[in-house]
């Protein structure tokens, strides 16, 4: 190459320079940065413990922490054998078969605190896999600063969210590692630390299907570019053979890996891979281009009639077809209409662009330059992060909760792409301008290396290198802000999104002042206090995992949603009448009721927000009972105030959610502030329940359900008799006044 | 059932003649169950309809009602038409003995003005309905009109207006719809299939190039991932406008809240990541290889301009879907 640089061994940068060359003195820096990333990592998910106190406050940690203290009491082998009978009463709940247990595993005893620091491991995790893509070890340190800070990972592993994921993705990360490790050396030990891995994932999350589908995925990719080799032999049978029987320990896997189609990926490929392996030996040992191309049409015959094996098992039910959570990824109308259940959980809404720039801000744009970078050398580590681009941002795209699968490939890809940058623009050396006739020169070998097919037109001519310090200092000034409002832009949207606990809600004075709103836990204390140990409690599924953890009574439906049809019965109850409702909750001997109501805060997720899932979960199962037409209007309005439709003004959850509110104002200025509307004077009428609790700012309203009648009236009768006595009452008490008079 | 029409049909007569009335339900039934197995669905009119429906009757009817003229500009009606048909042949087809003793219908608004205005409310509806037996064991007492299913979201399918009927039709046989193997569809995919793989075959060595093309998969994936963080997923999942009006006579490109967004928007954030991740991939791959010093002087330039200038309109952009975002960059400020 023509490059002449400009050496000058006396100016002071290059004295620095020099000095970073030492080895000992990088690693050293290298190993301080990470700690620092860790560090960082670490403090920016605290803001929930420090802004508020340390408590679990999503939905679904509040199971895990239970289970864990089930684990701590009684040990492991119990602990896969616990019947769990105050959940899903009445069912009850054989929590061994029903959950990812990775996660109770791993924390033991630390509960609130711990998912922080698993974000400086996966920060770790993500600097050797971006290692391993480059020769550039500060793109790693970049990677690893990215993966500590960036929401769309933050989002998951505050603390106080004791969830699978925060664990699941270090796993997820450090597998990938692992594989592209074990595939680089062609190691039987690496495939073995691989599978271990991957064992570990499949008992942490239920999104290691991810990492089932995306390393067969790539091996297939590899195959098809005729890149086959002994190494992605050894590295994929090792790993499919040893991950598979690690998987299948874990009791709510068992033997899906053979018969669910999410798995068939991985085995058909196993199978590929070896009628592959065996045709490259044939090839090697034979020779002749027309055994050649016998062998290709072979390979491909049977690659067909494995694929129609397929579908034909599936058809006929020896295998189980596509789980209709991991369905619904491709074909996106399916959920809607089959699956209620999933439809209506908002973590699995499709993604709007806001979303992935509020979680990766700059990211999003260095993501495609990053994955543009691998195309330079497309080695096959290079194939496995262009594979993983496109599928990742396919699942993020489709459901929000798989941004958190996205994350790592954006924050590797961007950093090879700004550690690139950075590097071409922050190098001291500077080229010095050739003569004409060098560049005549150059020009005849760029005109060589375009005839060289199968690279980059990007790269056709040869790397000069930058010339002046202004285009250096420009572009090197417009990264550096950048990266600061990353920097400023994670920490505003950690302060202020994702450390509010949903248990805990903050909201500000018109003073500025911060008030926290603490009426859910308000409410589980009241049932704790004021309520048999083995009342059962009826509310919608959201909250089951909560009033089990903090309020230690039993529940009917809960976070995990195995039992659809129990759900629906719940839902059918909130829905229907009181006349329809109570023969329901008697049969499942329902002590209280709770809802969630936010009209009076102006807090929009509450019940009556979430009612018209009930209504259709409901629908799915008694399409005659209930109908979501019916809580629409004429013209197709879903509306609170007096313009309800009867069905809706007679439904358990409206009645539930209004009752005496309108006591609440001066009449006739009764307002719901989620909804925005005016609601009628008078408020629906409780014959069947009774309030019990209502708090502070009226989000929980507790509802005791009545005894059947001393004397076998029906509660209408009995509670209009109870108003119309108070009436009588009064008669009877004008009556002896008048009699004394006389 | 059998001994049981018979019997109907013998007893019957005397009860029509006391109430001199034309026809008994059996005779009803068997002469629409003729017309039914010449042309099923059976098209109705005002007359017939009455004739059919009338009480009391011991067979139910399943009638569509539709506006297939194109003055109506109903599309329910023409998509949901041959889901109708099917479900009648192969219902037909299935209960070949009138076990069921069911007919299908169906009555054109052009057909039976008069009826959907008294019988349908509203009577812009098109949709199945059900009307069971008056008398016989299968009799369900106090339905007057027809029992509907309303297409709330956009026409079912046969199966499902199958199920439908058969829980309304309950302790009867309930033939399955059965569509028809679409032979011409197969006979075009193998064909093609065979025709596409000859092709290829055939043109290997022309196409392979492309195939192998590094360029070509890097286009192809870059597009994929801008398309999809862009959220043209939720475009198809959600069905968004493309554009929406303001409010005011003109259009809005962007919808405010942060949890929506039209499909023009997405266009033009997927083209303004392409554009910084272009100048992105300029400034490091293409940049370092202009040989020229000047040259490269004004591309840097260029490439930083645009960098800095789509990255503050971006940010920009976000304030309007995140009202509290407190960053900005010059000049969109």
């Amino acid at each position: 190459m023509a490059v002449a640089t400009a050496t000058d061994s006396s100016s002071p940068m290059q004295t620095l320079a020099d000095f970073g060359k030492s080895k000992s003195l990088r690693t050293l820096l290298r190993v301080l940065i990470l700690c620092f990333i860790a560090g960082a990592a670490v403090s920016s998910r605290l803001f929930s413990v420090i802004r508020f106190e340390s408590i679990i406050h999503e939905f679904d940690p509040w199971f895990n922490f239970r289970a864990t203290k089930y684990l701590i009491a009684n040990g492991f082998y119990d602990f896969w054998d616990w019947f769990d009978d105050r959940t899903w009463h009445p069912l009850g709940r054989v929590t061994g078969g029903t959950l990812y247990p990775g996660l109770m595993v791993t924390s033991e005893t630390f509960a609130s605190c711990w998912p922080p620091a698993f974000s400086g491991l996966t920060a770790f995790a993500a600097y050797l896999l971006t290692n391993e893509m480059t020769t550039n070890t500060s793109a790693g340190l970049l990677a690893a600063a990215f993966m500590g800070i960036t929401p769309g990972y933050i989002s998951r592993s505050v603390a106080g969210s004791y969830d699978n994921e925060a664990i699941a993705i270090f796993l997820l990360v450090f597998t990938f590692y692992l594989w592209i490790r074990a595939l680089k050396l062609g190691s039987v030990l690496w495939g073995a630390l691989c599978a271990l891995f991957y064992g570990y994932m499949v008992a942490s999350w239920g999104g290691y299907a991810f990492i089932t589908c995306l390393v067969p995925l790539h091996a297939f990719v590899l195959i098809c570019m005729g890149r086959y080799s002994t190494r992605l032999y050894v590295s994929y049978t090792t790993w499919y053979a040893l991950g598979t029987l690690a998987s299948m320990q874990i009791p709510f896997v068992g033997f899906l890996p053979v018969r669910t189609s999410e798995h068939m990926p991985a085995l058909g490929i196993f199978g590929f891979l070896q009628l592959v392996a065996f045709i490259y030996y044939i090839r090697s040992s034979l020779s002749g281009a027309q055994f050649k191309a016998f062998l290709f049409v072979g390979l491909g015959a049977v690659f067909g009639l494995a694929l129609l094996a397929l579908v034909a098992m599936t058809s006929a039910g020896y295998i189980a077809p596509w789980s209709g959570r991991f369905y619904s990824l491709w074909d996106t109308g399916y959920a809607k209409i089959h699956i209620p259940i999933i439809a209506s959980v908002s973590e699995h809404q499709p993604t709007a662009w806001p979303a992935f720039f509020f979680d990766l801000n700059l990211l999003i744009w260095l993501f495609p330059a990053g994955v543009y970078l691998c195309f330079q050398d497309l080695k096959d580590e290079h194939v496995f992060v262009v594979v993983y681009a496109l599928f990742g941002s396919y699942f993020a795209g489709v459901m929000v909760r798989l941004m958190l699968t996205l994350t790592p490939i954006v924050c590797v890809a961007a950093a090879m792409a700004a550690s690139q940058l950075l590097s071409t623009f922050l190098s001291v050396k500077s080229p010095v301008a050739k003569d004409p006739e060098q560049e005549d020169a150059t020009d005849v070998s760029s005109k060589k290396i375009k005839q060289n097919a199968g690279s980059l037109r990007s790269t056709n001519s040869p790397y000069v290198g930058v010339y002046s310090f202004m285009s250096k200092g420009l572009v090197s000034g417009i990264m550096t802000i950048y990266l600061l409002l990353f920097v400023l832009h994670c920490t505003w949207v950690t302060s202020n999104a994702y450390s509010s606990p949903s248990v805990v809600l903050a909201s500000r004075m018109p003073d500025g002042s911060q008030h926290i709103i603490d009426d859910y836990r308000e409410a589980y204390q009241w049932l704790r206090q004021n309520t048999k140990e083995d009342a059962k409690i009826m509310s919608w599924w959201d909250y089951g995992y909560q009033i089990g953890g903090m309020a230690d009574r039993p529940t009917l439906v809960d976070n995990n949603t195995w039992n659809n049809t129990h759900i629906a019965t719940v839902g059918k109850a909130m829905s229907s009448s009181e006349e329809v409702s109570y023969p329901i909750m008697r049969q499942h001997e329902v002590d209280y009721v709770l809802v969630v109501f936010g009209g009076l805060l102006g807090y929009s997720g509450d019940d009556i927000n979430k009612f018209l899932w009930m209504v259709r979960i409901a629908e799915g199962i008694w399409p005659d009972e209930v109908s979501e037409r019916k809580f629409f209007t004429p013209r197709g309005e879903y509306r609170v105030d007096g313009e309800a439709t009867e069905t809706m003004k007679n439904s358990l959850m409206y009645k539930m959610s209004y009752y005496n509110y309108h006591t609440l104002f001066p009449p006739g200025q009764a307002q719901d502030r989620v909804r925005g509307v005016r609601l009628p004077d008078t408020g629906p009428v409780l014959n069947t329940l009774d309030e019990a609790f209502t708090s502070e700012n009226w989000i929980i309203r507790i509802y005791k359900v009545k005894d059947l009648d001393n004397v076998g009236r029906d509660h209408a009768a009995a509670a209009s008799f109870d108003r119309g006595h108070k009436k009588k009452k009064a008669i009877k008490k004008r009556g002896p006044r008048t009699l004394r008079v006389d | 059932m059998r001994w049981l029409s018979l019997f109907m049909s013998l007893a019957l007569p005397f009860g029509t003649l006391a109430a001199k009335k034309p026809a008994s339900p059996a005779d009803t039934f068997n002469d629409f169950h003729t017309k039914a197995l010449a042309a099923t669905p059976v098209k109705l009119a005002d007359s017939s309809y009455k004739k059919l429906t009338a009480s009391p009757r011991d067979y139910s009817v399943a009638i569509l009602l539709t506006a297939m003229d194109a003055r109506f500009g109903c599309q329910l009606c023409r998509e949901f038409q041959p889901e109708w048909e099917l479900l009648s042949k192969s219902w037909l087809r299935g209960d070949k003995k009138a076990e069921s003793r069911t007919i299908f219908g169906v009555l054109d608004f052009a057909d039976g003005r008069d009826t959907f205005i008294s019988v349908f409310e509203p009577p812009n509806c098109t949709c199945p309905g059900v009307l069971p037996p008056t008398i016989g064991p299968h009799a369900v007492p106090g339905v007057e009109g027809p029992v509907r299913l309303d297409f709330t979201n956009g026409p079912l399918s046969a199966e499902q207006v199958q199920a439908w009927i058969a829980r309304h039709l309950p302790g009867r046989p309930h033939p399955a719809v059965k569509r028809p193997v679409n032979y011409v569809a197969w006979a075009v995919g193998v064909v093609s299939t065979l025709g596409i793989a000859g092709a290829l075959a055939k043109a290997g060595p022309y196409i392979l190039p492309i195939v192998q093309n590094r360029n070509a998969w890097a286009a192809i994936s870059l597009i994929g991932i801008l398309m999809f963080t862009s959220g043209h997923m939720f475009n198809q999942i959600r069905k968004v406008p493309y554009v929406a009006g303001d409010g005011h006579g003109g259009i809005s490109y962007f919808s405010s809240g942060f949890q929506n967004q039209l499909g023009m928007e997405t266009q033009i954030i997927a083209f303004i990541y392409g554009l910084l991740s272009f100048s992105a991939i300029a400034l490091i791959m293409k940049v370092p290889r202009v040989a020229d010093a000047k040259k490269q002087q004004v591309w840097v330039l260029l490439w930083s301009a645009i960098l800095f200038l789509l990255y503050s309109f971006l940010l920009s952009i976000f304030r309007i879907k995140n009202g509290g975002y407190p960053f900005s960059l010059p000049p969109f400020m």
